[in-house]
């Protein structure tokens, strides 16, 4: 998911770290004080997640969790996943610097998305359907970053769909597996600690 | 000649260039005249066969384009002593960077940009005992790169090893920056009061 250094066209970049910068800026702005510990806390989720490979019959995939994290945190998901990728780039070498504000949006936006369409779905009285839209959420926000991802670089010059069905195919474990490890956090979070998810407490004594 | 191996050691690590999620890693390395490199993913992939590599010198003007094999690896063979790069592209974002500076190549080499009209006579012409320790160098060479190739290969697999230092240091950076959101927000807080408190009395 961590588009490398030199792989993309100046303007590209430029584009993608005021983007991102933005994005940033909006979220600490939008971002409820009260819930930094959370945003601390999924950032480093994110932070570690990518250091887990997990093996996948020849290949071996990471977790990327922005879908979660986007349920959680909303716009705040822009400063998580900011500080979250430049740990990364420092400790593990993915990604780098000059890359670092546009795998921020690729990675954010789709978690920003995923928040308003399934912030009602993870609310839902019913678990299953709440299980089903947090599934959509996490495997959405995969395969909306993957396409960005193919996106930023048939930018850079790279035939899109060449690039696109390369990255689509090479994550569609990530998105079944980021899709059941969303649903079922989102289950787990329902029951122990609904604010989390900004549930309000209303849905379970209806 | 050990401090040259060290060089070359220390130069195939810096060489080994650090990227995606899946991490591009690679090296060049030289013995002799020729120059070996190999290119594949951190998770133990090599880079797909027929991979184009393109070799540029320090200007980035092209020197030659060659192919990798099955297994990632390609040669090529310097006619100059100058700084070569050599830059993949394994589709996908997953580029490539590596430089193998002049140092290591062998000084029977022409140096200089331009290709030389040969000052390679020199060695021809030199008295035959010459002849044979360059020879004998060459093979030299040629033995310890060979001996020490797996240990560089290894260094770098090592290097590349993210550990658990980093992980916790990394969880670490991420909540003390929580820890001081918090402490920031909680002095603005009371700051607040002391101010409302102050107007109040």
């Amino acid at each position: 998911m961590h588009i490398v250094d030199g792989a993309l066209a100046g303007p590209v970049l430029a584009v993608g770290a005021a983007l991102a910068a933005a994005g940033v800026a909006y979220g600490l702005k939008k971002m409820d004080y009260d819930h930094l510990p959370q945003v601390g806390v999924l950032s480093a989720a994110f932070f570690v997640a990518s250091y887990i490979h997990l093996p996948i019959g020849f290949s071996s995939v990471h977790l990327i969790l922005n879908g979660l994290i986007g349920l959680a945190l909303g716009w705040a998901a822009f400063p998580a996943l900011l500080v979250a990728l430049i740990l990364q780039a420092v400790f593990f070498g993915f990604g780098g610097f000059l890359v670092l504000g546009v795998n921020t949006f690729n990675i954010a936006l789709p978690a920003v998305l995923m928040y308003y369409v399934c912030r009602h779905g993870i609310t839902a009285s019913s678990p299953r359907i709440a299980g089903i839209w947090g599934a959509i959420g996490g495997a959405g926000a995969v395969t909306l970053t993957t396409l960005m991802v193919a996106g930023s670089l048939a930018l850079s010059g790279e035939a899109f769909w060449l690039a696109a069905k390369a990255t689509l195919i090479a994550h569609i474990p990530v998105m079944v597996v980021e899709g059941f490890v969303t649903a079922a956090a989102v289950l787990l979070i329902r029951q122990v600690k609904p604010e989390f998810l900004n549930i309000p407490e209303e849905w379970q004594d209806a | 000649m050990l401090k040259s191996l060290w060089r070359i050691a220390f130069v195939s690590l810096l060489s080994v260039n650090v990227a995606l999620a899946h991490n591009v890693v690679g090296g060049v390395y030289a013995i002799g005249t020729t120059i070996e490199g190999e290119a594949g993913f951190s998770n133990g992939d090599m880079a797909q066969a027929g991979t184009p590599v393109l070799i540029t010198d320090a200007a980035g003007q092209a020197i030659a384009e060659v192919l990798t094999d099955e297994e990632g690896f390609f040669v090529f063979e310097a006619t100059q002593r100058i700084d070569h790069h050599f830059k993949l592209d394994m589709s996908s974002g997953h580029v490539l960077e590596m430089i193998l500076p002049a140092e290591e190549l062998p000084a029977s080499l022409p140096g200089g940009t331009s290709i030389a009209s040969a000052p390679s006579n020199l060695t021809t012409t030199a008295s035959v005992s010459g002849v044979d320790t360059v020879v004998l160098q060459q093979m030299i060479e040629q033995a310890v790169a060979k001996q020490v190739k797996p240990l560089r290969k290894e260094l770098a697999a090592y290097k590349e090893k993210a550990g658990l230092q980093d992980l916790l240091g990394g969880i670490g950076y991420i909540f003390g920056l929580v820890g001081l959101g918090i402490w920031l927000r909680q002095r603005k807080q009371d700051k607040q009061q002391d101010k409302a408190r102050a107007s109040v009395s």
